[in-house]
């Protein structure tokens, strides 16, 4: 039940626009967020997300579980970021603890402490708003991007014919491979096999998911020969092709390629000037 | 001007034995032809030599004669050439349907031929004219019924504008009206000038479009070229499927006597249901309901099919049996227990369930292991499992296959062993989803009449022995061969249950539930007052001998 299945025409700005112009933003928009530790300006990217968004028009309904599985792990990980004051990198050198709360245990003789900081505070509270700013814009892809138009858009961002078709063959075929993994879960469950249950150490671990992963890619593999056949079948790789589906750019999508370009640039700028670091009060 | 193939021979790479032994034969545009053969008979390599992929694709095999495509010798024919001449449908449209917008697919291979735009469009919109599917251009590929697919399918090679098709098993995933559809579109064709070329071992669907030409294959050699009545001569109705009063009268006829009278298992109505189901409605999460009240028992005794067409709720409503689906309202029973207090694990004692792809369960590199899997999981100690081993593999005709590797056997051979894997864990009622899915007439005959054999419906059972069986199938023969218990699943609802020979009497019942009447049900119909239940052909051959003498 995933990625192509969501997508459903809508009649909203978002699915009107180029689709290569929302690939454009969508890049710029992820690499500026990527220079940023600073909350304040964090923020502010949390409001471009939150608007885009709200005008890609999804309704509470379909999008339920995705948001609750997305916030689940993003308060994950922002925990972990807070517990260990660690996101790879040296962001503070002074901490001012406020609070240091101590294992009522020990583990051989070392008592586990956690110390609360204002600096650990502002990094997990960054962490959270960078993730989930990146995550809730990467979501929207799924379903607001019609599946048929990703091999056109890059082979008119310029990728070579072979390899924009692989993407349009990478969509047709996530709903099936993922079709096959529910079907051979079905299977195996039926022989009694569970998942959950635990036995052995790693490599015992690994060998429980022998009944689910060779099944699976077993099929793969017979799958894509059987593809490959019927496209060398169809004349597909023999010489240029002609893409049906035409793109054409108006002027919301100059605008918001321009949009998109300016943050970057402005980005990079603020990061060049030292605006970008990491910030607690 | 037509496509020949002389003298032709083929050994893929690897292998000792020819896949392919001299085989010489012309398809005509205008004519439909049958090409019928057991599983391995080189069909389809037949097909892969005329559109090309032989040898430009698998091109280490050994390969000799000459397969000529109205005047011009393929091998110097590029395959983007050959595919304007030769349109091929593969046997699963599943894995020949490369786009994720049915507009697209039809696109396809134009795209590839790099033909204008407009062009494209206007061939798009005449092929779906031709083939009645307008109303699916639209459409996401992935959700497309089996019908639609194989017609999405046909409209890619069509658009190409092909002067002959070869379709390979078309009919396998399709239930009867479904695939009745489609032959009707291929004779069309044929009779709109273009050479129809159809592999298939459900050798009466096919009749019905009168094919003009038929040729029958064995171990890669052409056994019979010619008209109908000659290959209903020639081909022996043990190894392919024939019409019911053809094989009647062959038997009679030959006063071949090797057909056993027939022995039918009874059901014990005084004995608690094995699995019962109490108004079941079920609904996916938010979805609607896709169930509708559903009730009814299986009993010891119980050889029950389920029927209905594509897409009406069989399997859903049979995943309940295992617990792979709760039903969102009322209850499901198994040995009288409430199935939402069990886990899959502990339901797997009681009902085996075998699912219709063997490739989705096969793992393990020996038999052995595969078929240990399910009793290891499900706590059975080891002497038992040995024991139950040997003798589930005894009963699917593979006794010595222990120590071979599942996933390098042929497709029927996987479909025994899938079946062995569950019959280890020793259920009291085996499940079946469409037991004979791409296996040939012989193949699932014998397995068939071997499954059935081993239900005692009063004495305890052991592993390969059971007291209830239940399949689903689109195939009405294959019920009415092998059921005394037909239950017809409509639109989520049970449409009827009973007796085959009180189910199917019902002709506007068939109608509304998309089933096609077949030669075996006709016969079954005439002979019913001698015979009291429904029976194969084969028996009722026998018995209508046994009765009269031969004719």
């Amino acid at each position: 039940m995933i990625a192509a299945w969501r997508y459903k025409p809508r009649s909203t700005v978002i699915q009107r626009l180029d689709p290569r112009a929302r690939m454009i933003f969508y890049l710029c928009f992820l690499f500026s967020v990527f220079m940023f530790w600073d909350v304040r300006i964090l923020l502010l990217f949390l409001l471009v997300t939150v608007i885009t968004i709200l005008a890609a028009g999804l309704s509470w309904r379909e999008t339920r579980r995705t948001w609750l599985f997305l916030g689940g792990f993003i308060s994950f990980y922002a925990l972990v970021t807070l517990i260990t004051g660690q996101v790879g990198g040296q962001f503070y050198r002074v901490e001012h603890v406020i609070a240091a709360i101590q294992a009522p245990f020990t583990l051989l003789g070392w008592q586990p402490t956690l110390s609360i900081s204002i600096e650990r505070i502002f990094l997990a509270l960054s962490q959270l708003v960078r993730v989930a700013s990146i995550a809730a814009m990467t979501i929207l892809i799924p379903y607001t991007f019609d599946p048929a138009l990703y091999g056109i858009t890059f082979r008119r961002l310029g990728l070579p014919d072979k390899l924009a078709f692989a993407l349009d063959l990478t969509m047709r075929f996530v709903p099936s491979l993922s079709r096959d993994f529910a079907m051979t879960m079905d299977a195996q469950k039926a022989r009694g096999y569970e998942l959950e249950r635990r036995e052995g150490g790693l490599a015992g671990q690994a060998r429980k998911l022998a009944p689910l992963l060779v099944p699976v890619i077993v099929h793969s593999i017979i799958s894509a020969e059987e593809i490959t056949d019927a496209m060398d079948l169809r004349a597909f790789g023999t010489q240029p092709r002609t893409w049906l589906r035409v793109l054409k750019f108006n002027r919301l999508d100059y605008a918001v390629v321009a949009l998109g370009l300016l943050m970057l640039a402005a980005s990079a700028g603020a990061n060049l000037l030292g605006y970008a670091r990491f910030w607690a009060p | 001007m037509s496509i020949r193939v002389a003298r032709l021979s083929y050994a893929y790479r690897n292998r000792a034995e020819q896949a392919l032994t001299d085989i010489s034969a012309e398809f005509k545009p205008g004519e439909v032809t049958l090409i019928a053969g057991a599983s391995g008979c080189g069909k389809t390599t037949l097909i892969r030599c005329i559109n090309g992929l032989i040898p430009q694709s698998y091109t280490a095999g050994r390969l000799s004669g000459e397969v000529t495509l109205f005047g011009r010798n393929n091998a110097v024919m590029q395959l983007a050439e050959i595919s304007q001449v030769v349109g091929a449908v593969l046997q699963d449209p599943e894995r020949q349907i490369v786009a994720t917008e049915v507009m697209n697919e039809i696109a396809f291979g134009l795209e590839n031929l790099g033909l204008p735009r407009d062009e494209i469009r206007a061939r798009i919109i005449k092929t779906a004219e031709l083939l009645h599917i307008e109303p699916l251009l639209a459409r996401q590929t992935f959700l497309l019924s089996g019908g639609e697919k194989q017609k999405v399918a046909l409209a890619g090679v069509l658009a190409m504008r092909p002067r002959a098709i070869l379709l390979d098993e078309p009919l396998a995933s399709l239930d009867t009206a479904s695939g009745h559809e489609a032959l009707l579109l291929m004779r069309e064709l044929a009779d709109s000038g273009i050479a129809i070329v159809i592999i298939e071992h459900r050798v009466e669907d096919v009749l019905e479009i009168r094919p003009e030409h038929c040729v029958y294959m064995n171990a890669g050699r052409i056994v019979y070229d010619g008209d109908v009545p000659g290959l209903m001569q020639a081909v022996d109705w043990r190894e392919i499927k024939l019409p019911a009063p053809v094989v009647i009268r062959k038997i009679r006829s030959r006063h071949d006597q090797h057909v056993e009278p027939p022995v039918f298992a009874r059901t014990n109505s005084a004995a608690p249901p094995l699995i019962e189901f109490r108004g079941v409605g079920f609904r996916y999460e938010d979805g609607p309901e896709i169930l509708h009240d559903v009730s009814f028992a299986v009993r010891p005794g119980d050889i029950m099919a389920v029927i209905g067409p594509n897409g009406a709720g069989k399997t859903t409503l049979m995943k309940h049996a295992i617990g792979l689906n709760r039903p969102s309202r009322g209850l499901v029973l198994i040995d009288q227990q409430d199935s939402r207090q069990m886990s899959v694990a502990q339901i797997a004692r009681t009902v085996g369930y075998v699912f219709q792809s063997p490739s989705h369960m096969l793992f393990a590199p020996t038999v052995r292991e595969e078929l240990s899997f399910g009793p290891h999981n499900i706590g059975m100690d080891k002497e038992t499992i040995s024991a139950n081993l040997s003798r589930a593999l005894d009963a699917v005709n593979l006794p010595d296959s222990a120590e071979l590797a599942p996933l390098a056997m042929s497709f029927g051979q996987q479909k025994r062993i899938s079946i062995a894997s569950i019959l280890t864990m020793s259920p009291r009622v085996l499940v079946m989803d469409e037991p004979t899915a791409g296996q040939d007439y012989a193949n699932y005959t014998h397995f068939m009449d071997d499954i059935v054999s081993r239900i005692r419906a009063d004495t305890e059972t052991g592993a390969g022995y059971f007291k209830a069986l239940i399949f689903i199938t689109h195939d009405l023969d294959l019920a009415i061969a092998y059921a005394n218990r037909i239950v017809m699943v409509v639109e989520g609802q049970i449409a009827a249950d009973g007796a085959p020979h009180e189910v199917l009497r019902d002709e506007s019942l068939l109608a509304r539930s998309r089933v096609r009447s077949t030669s075996l049900l006709k016969a079954n119909l005439g002979m019913l007052d001698r015979c009291q239940r429904f029976m194969s052909a084969a028996r009722l051959a026998g018995l209508a001998t046994l009765q009269d003498g031969p004719a």
